[in-house]
């Protein structure tokens, strides 16, 4: 099996990489660092698993270098899962990236990385809420602090392609049983 | 008031009204898209680059991106 790690630029796959497959490497933050992707192996529940660390991008319509060597990897691997990582004081435009990557067709899970600093920003999220939506797994996660990721990695197996139809049906479902619940708590 | 993100002020805030066809799916991946309300955090003068905050996040953009987006101006 194989793993890719996606997501915009710095939101953490590199510190996920390094968690997940023990690596010891320096990390930085300079702006197209993992041009030259890295990748290693973990075992998951006995299975030997690839896990790429692909570079950074914010959408699937690459705009630069890095972003065309992220999109070609994605297509290169057409039977990999997909873990997005993303900003969760960032969210919107982490979705956005997400939705397309399972638009692909793609088995995804997503890890709601920085928690913490979210928090810091007075955002907190509902991740089972962001879960029935999607249909996928979602994981709070703070990687610097190993927070998370074994969650994460148990329940990459849940991982499985969704109908964006669906996801937008249960978007309107959930917003209008939202307002239900508050008609019901004001009254 | 209607004006391109290029002419906003430092500090000021408006939501967006049209993005420029064929700039639409590059500026959506940053959060930007019509009905989003932004605020102009940083504008270096000349030719930018320009940081918005959409979403409680900072973005910036180059003066060629700035000029395609429309913004009314609310504050």
């Amino acid at each position: 099996m194989k793993i890719l790690l996606m997501g915009h630029p710095n939101v953490g796959k590199s510190v996920f990489f390094n968690r997940l497959t023990g690596a010891n490497v320096t990390e930085s933050n300079y702006p197209g660092t993992t041009v030259d992707y890295t990748k290693g192996w973990m075992k998951i529940e006995g299975e030997d698993v690839e896990i790429v660390d692909v570079p950074g991008t914010f959408s699937l319509d690459p705009k630069d270098r890095a972003e065309e060597v992220a999109v070609a990897m994605l297509h290169e691997n057409r039977d990999a899962k997909v873990i997005s990582v993303i900003d969760a004081s960032k969210i919107e435009r982490g979705i956005y990236l997400a939705l397309e990557i399972i638009e692909e067709g793609y088995p995804l899970v997503i890890a709601l990385n920085m928690r913490d600093v979210a928090e810091d920003k007075n955002i907190v999220i509902d991740a089972d809420r962001l879960e029935r939506i999607l249909g996928i797994p979602v994981v709070s996660t703070v990687a610097i602090a190993g927070e998370g990721i074994k969650e994460l990695v148990s329940r990459l197996k849940e991982a499985k392609p969704v109908n964006v139809e669906d996801i937008i049906a249960n978007a309107a479902n959930a917003s209008t049983t939202e307002s239900v619940a508050d008609a019901g708590g004001a009254a | 008031m209607k004006k391109k993100l290029s002419e906003m002020d430092y500090g000021e805030q408006g939501i967006v009204t049209e993005i420029e066809k064929g700039l639409q799916k590059r500026v959506a991946g940053m959060g930007i898209r019509v009905g989003k309300n932004l605020r102009m955090v940083t504008k270096q003068p000349i030719k930018g680059p320009f940081d918005v905050v959409v979403d409680e996040a900072e973005t910036s953009l180059g003066l060629d991106m700035a000029g395609k987006i429309t913004v009314e101006v609310t504050k």
